[in-house]
């Protein structure tokens, strides 16, 4: 009996040792494979750099930071057992994903077992109507864009607007916005309707809007339709200027549409990596090109890496990992305007990013993106 | 009305592709009763091994943009009747003698494994055919724009389609497919190798599948490895439209299907116009359950 005692006790010093120098575990939920995994592991690469940084200079609170990678396949079934496993896992913080249907089946489980819950890319607007305590993004939400693509229609001197969505609740939600702010603008929208994804010729489409007679095409579904589209628009020679949402942001939209049907192509969308101004940034861009031998190719990569600065600033300030503290700290007043790699961050009260975000792009002749003014 | 002619050339083009690759559905129907599931899945092969093709001969430098796609053409058709020929040797015939729904299992699964080995050799990215390889000239006919490329891929598929028709018709082939058809039993009675008929079926259907999809890859530019399920659903609907086990029937039906999709999306709504099409098929099927063409083959005994 006394030598089962002893044991115990021993091993309680070892455990109470191990908590002393255990490090702060920061849980990554990212689509390391699926139709996204190009996203998740930049995002993974984006937080393995920041982390070695974070460490190299002594780690925080004289404790070390790890990041645990966890795969949700960009599916919210996956994403739930992920999210369950890095809890078992006593992450502090979660980071992640970026679709978000699949954020959100895992917000209830993080809010329940009070885990600090920061999205990088899911910018459905009822993510952050849930009252939910511990969640954060450091995105923007789709009426957000809505707005800033009204505002850009109205500053372009548009008068007849053709508004075209693919039935997602992402990009009708974001087409339903921006109609009903430019109807109260008494900017007429002359067409508006619904392709179906995953098909190859919308030339009725095209043919139909072209009827309707609008001076600017705004679309707000995915990038294949959007080359698609475009392509059977140079097709018919028809030389509408066509506007985009923040889905139509890929490279390959180029390759579909070819670079001559491309050309003067706009879209909206948070800043590209490359176009990132500040201080923070530019040492990370070319740290990340250091490490890894080119530049980052996604901004939700680079917003995965601001919810991981944000966290380690919740715990440094509050000298702790205590959720409650943590997450207040990042509500109040005291966290305002930080400098993160993506410009100023500030949350409001929901936990959404306050501040502009999206900025206007075009195609040029080299189908390269270039940030507009 | 220009807008009218618009649309229907816009809908007699995607028709075109519906009807080619829905007569390899109804082929395979017709003699097997089967419904080919992987049927999509060629399609998308033929898509794919057309790109490659392309790229890595350079047939449009050597033999100009014509004659380079007509070559191109007969070795995606060739490449995918052997591909046909394996899946039918490999999925189908060690199920001959089994229940009906375990060859329909089977096709789902060759289904899956064919589509997830274009994913794994060529990647989850959109691929993209090169540009400018037919003039991108277009023609004005009464008011309306109808591109060249438009009505050459309209043209082969009509060809491609009255060459089978008078290859089923005509040839000594041909009647013993129909004989098939219609009656495994009495055909083998009559000195037909049925297995043989069988593994013809399996050579014509995947190749006009396979040059549907070069079609697609021309045309449109954007190819991935799961379009074969859209296609596939839509050409299989038109041939059920037109008369499931019909030849004739496919054609119309495919070509219907596509009208009615781009007059639907034109006059209606764009949203709705899969269920537009969807509704005309019922509505159709209410008043004659065989499809449009079909004939109600007498009961065997």
């Amino acid at each position: 009996m006394k030598k089962i005692l002893l044991f115990v006790t021993a091993l309680c010093l070892v455990a109470a040792q191990a908590t002393a120098s255990e490090p702060i575990r920061i849980g990554l939920m990212a689509p390391i494979t699926g139709p996204w995994a190009s996203e998740g592991q930049e995002m993974k690469q984006v937080l393995d750099l920041i982390a070695g940084d974070v460490n190299a200079k002594g780690g925080i609170l004289g404790r070390q930071v790890e990041v645990i990678t966890e795969d949700d396949g960009g599916d919210p079934r996956t994403a739930a057992l992920a999210a369950q496993k890095l809890i078992t896992r006593g992450v502090i913080a979660v980071i992640g994903t970026y679709g978000s249907s699949v954020t959100e089946a895992t917000q209830r489980i993080y809010n329940e077992s009070r885990v600090i819950h920061v999205a990088n890319g899911s910018t459905a607007v009822r993510l952050t109507e849930k009252g939910l305590k511990y969640f954060f993004r450091t995105c923007p939400r789709d009426d957000e864009q809505g707005r800033v693509a009204a505002q850009t229609i109205r500053r372009m001197k548009h008068r007849r607007v053709a508004i075209l969505h693919d039935n997602t609740t992402y990009a009708r939600g974001l087409a339903e916005e921006a109609r009903s702010l430019l109807r109260k603008a008494a900017v007429p929208v002359v067409f508006y309707d619904a392709l179906t994804p995953g098909e190859r010729d919308y030339t009725a489409i095209i043919t139909k809007m072209k009827g309707a007679g609008p001076d600017v095409i705004f679309f707000t579904g995915y990038y294949p339709e959007a080359g698609l589209l475009l392509r059977q628009k140079k097709e018919r020679k028809w030389n509408v200027p066509v506007l985009g949402g923040d889905a139509t942001n890929n490279p390959d939209i180029i390759k579909i549409a070819g670079k001559e049907a491309a050309k003067g192509f706009m879209f909206l969308s948070a800043p590209l990596p490359k176009d990132l101004s500040s201080k923070q940034a530019k040492s990370f861009l070319s740290s990340f090109s250091r490490t890894y031998g080119r530049q980052p190719n996604s901004i939700y990569s680079i917003l995965a890496g601001d919810g991981f600065r944000v966290v380690i600033e919740a715990v440094r300030a509050t000298g702790g990992t205590d959720p409650d503290a943590m997450a207040g700290f990042l509500h109040s007043r005291k966290f305002r305007d930080r400098n993160g790699l993506t410009g100023v961050i500030s949350f409001n009260g929901k936990g959404d990013r306050e501040g502009e975000v999206y900025r206007g792009y075009k195609v040029d002749a080299q189908g390269r993106f270039i940030l507009q003014k | 009305m220009e807008e009218f002619f618009q649309q229907l050339t816009n809908g007699l083009t995607v028709g075109g592709i519906y009807a080619l690759i829905a007569l390899g559905y109804t082929m395979v129907y017709g003699v097997l009763k089967l419904i080919n599931f992987a049927h999509g899945d060629l399609f998308t092969i033929g898509a794919y091994l057309g790109l490659t093709l392309l790229v890595s001969l350079g047939l449009m430098d050597h033999l100009g943009p014509i004659a380079g796609v007509l070559v191109l053409a007969l070795l995606v058709m060739g490449l995918l009747a052997l591909v046909g020929a394996l899946l039918e040797r490999a999925a189908y015939r060690p199920l001959r003698e089994s229940p009906r729904l375990s060859a329909v299992v089977s096709a789902l699964g060759a289904s899956i494994f064919l589509q997830n080995t274009l994913m794994l050799i060529y990647g989850a990215r959109f691929q993209v055919y090169p540009q400018d390889i037919l003039p991108e000239t277009a023609l004005n006919l009464f008011g309306v724009d109808i591109p060249v490329i438009r009505m050459l891929i309209l043209f082969a598929s009509l060809i491609l389609m009255a060459a089978l028709y008078l290859f089923i018709q005509k040839t000594r082939i041909g009647t013993a497919i129909r004989a098939a058809a219609i009656d495994q039993n009495a055909a083998r009675l009559m000195g037909i190798d049925v297995n043989r008929v069988i593994l013809i079926v399996f050579l014509v259907g995947p190749a006009l599948g396979g040059v549907a999809g070069l079609m697609v890859g021309l045309l449109y530019g954007q190819i991935n490895f799961t379009m074969g399920w859209v296609y596939g659903l839509k050409a299989f609907t038109a041939a059920i439209l037109g008369g499931i086990g019909n030849i004739p029937g496919a054609m119309v039906g495919g070509l219907l299907l596509g009208i009615i999709e781009s007059l639907g999306a034109a006059y209606i709504s764009i949203a709705w116009k899969d269920a537009i099409a969807f509704f005309i098929l019922i509505l159709i099927l209410i008043v004659r359950p065989t499809g449009l063409l079909g004939e109600r083959v007498a009961e065997k005994i």
